[in-house]
């Protein structure tokens, strides 16, 4: 019985909040790691450089430490709430990964792709657009979903800068009434569940975009 | 009949190196309106390089071209606009993968050049007629033969309003079967008198509709005539030898 009446609500509180970050992190994440992609292969060999430098330290660093810096750097600028300083500082952490996705989908863009767009008149911004970007997002799902269903779980991090997500949610919970095993079970469902129909999703998308041969 | 009036492409001493490899060393020379001209030469000897030169798809190291009167190395000109009527095929086809083959077709009538979607389309269905695939209109590249891919990418093309077209090795990636109807369709636009320079080992093609033959040979044009003195009797030793072999080939 206080299952249903104490953890559902804690539970639930958490799921939303995770939901949230989730998809700040992801779609946010998905825009800078788009724009840092399109700058590393298209924008000149020095920008190229130290984009590729900076995505090198990004990804050689745990999250967790990145989090805590990203969030203190943010916090210290700019007067957020926690949810949208930590939301935003795994968006950073995610972008790192999802440019390489990108700029890997664009590279396996075949190279007569980019010309016979450029032959018809189009300028680079409508090429990319048009030709290069449908091709890349069929390439790139795959990988996505790698991503997906990482910062899914990674989302649990927020937990240290004092976000309410289901992670800390059990927490409270299982501090409260002395039942560890039924919150963190509950809890390992809710993620299991997320990342499933996450990449059920993303497989009916590729699915329903597969180019037919 | 070529209009010795006017000339489409004039090319003036042009260079272009990869590196240290000099690949085109001072080339010049003028194609006429409604004249096909036809370059042969051994491969790795500029001739893709040279087509390339005349969009700017490739930008050459120096010389100039005037594509219609326009110079298009001077670098104040705007290349994107030049190029929407300068027409292009490519040997390996590069249909845009993820479109149907009237969508290849209306990306530029309508992105380009600005066209609204029903006119594009009843401007791409005619094309697609013109090549004779208007059956394969919602087919995707993945599911045309290549014979079908390369006219596809021909009417696309050919949409776009050329004042000159030109062929890259256009038959080299098909199969011996399916080569005849990606001539036919070129031979009908050399009959319908637009202005080619083709990229080709196909000396039918060459003996039927072309006016002139071009050989080049490391990155020079080694001799140039009308296809029938090039075919018959040419002037140099070396010119008979390749048109020779070739002839044997194909």
């Amino acid at each position: 019985m206080e299952v249903i009446t104490i953890l559902i609500p804690y539970i639930l509180r958490g799921l939303n909040v995770t939901l949230k970050v989730t998809g700040v992190a992801l779609s946010c994440g998905l825009v800078f790691g788009l724009i840092l992609a399109l700058l590393r292969v298209y924008g000149g060999s020095l920008l190229s450089k130290i984009i590729a430098q900076s995505l090198t330290i990004l990804r050689s660093l745990p999250h967790i430490l990145l989090l805590l810096v990203i969030y203190f750097v943010i916090a210290r600028v700019v007067n957020l709430s926690p949810f949208w300083a930590a939301s935003l500082s795994l968006a950073i952490i995610s972008s790192a990964y999802q440019a390489e996705i990108i700029r890997g989908a664009i590279l396996a863009v075949p190279s007569g792709q980019m010309i016979a767009a450029r032959s018809i008149g189009m300028n680079r911004i409508k090429a990319i657009w048009h030709v290069i970007l449908p091709l890349a997002f069929r390439y790139a799902i795959p990988p996505w979903s790698n991503e997906a269903a990482i910062i899914i779980k990674d989302s649990s991090l927020v937990y240290v800068l004092g976000v309410p997500e289901i992670m800390r949610q059990a927490q409270y919970y299982s501090a409260r009434t002395y039942q560890p095993f039924t919150a963190y079970l509950t809890v390992a469902l809710i993620y299991f569940m997320l990342t499933f129909i996450t990449n059920r999703g993303l497989d009916a998308i590729e699915r329903h975009i597969r180019i037919p041969i | 009949m070529p209009n010795p009036k006017k000339f489409i492409v004039e090319i003036e001493n042009l260079h272009k190196a990869y590196g240290k490899e000099e690949v085109l060393k001072g080339i010049s020379m003028s194609v006429m309106e409604g004249e096909v001209v036809v370059l042969v030469g051994p491969s790795g000897t500029g001739k893709s390089t040279l087509l390339r030169c005349i969009n700017q798809l490739t930008v050459p190291d120096s010389g100039h071209v005037w594509v219609n009167g326009i110079e298009l190395t001077d670098p104040k000109i705007d290349i994107d606009k030049a190029r929407q009527h300068i027409g292009m095929v490519f040997q390996d086809f590069n249909l845009f993968n993820h479109l149907t083959a009237l969508e290849n077709i209306t990306l530029g009538l309508t992105k380009v050049l600005g066209m609204d979607k029903k006119k594009a389309h009843t401007r791409a269905m005619k094309e697609l007629k013109r090549v004779g695939l208007a059956n394969k209109y919602a087919s995707y590249p993945g599911q045309l033969s290549g014979g079908q891919k390369q006219r596809v990418a021909i009417a696309r093309s050919l949409a776009m309003d050329p004042i000159v077209m030109l062929f890259d090795e256009p038959t080299s990636a098909l199969d011996p079967e399916l080569i005849g109807e990606v001539l036919k369709v070129m031979k009908d636009l050399a009959y319908g008198g637009m202005t080619m320079i083709c990229v080709t080992h196909e000396i039918g093609f060459a003996r039927e509709v072309s006016h002139r033959i071009i050989f080049m040979e490391h990155g020079k044009i080694v001799e140039q005539g009308s296809s029938e003195k090039m075919l018959t009797n040419p002037d140099l030793p070396r010119t008979r030898q390749f048109l020779g072999k070739i002839s044997e080939i194909h």
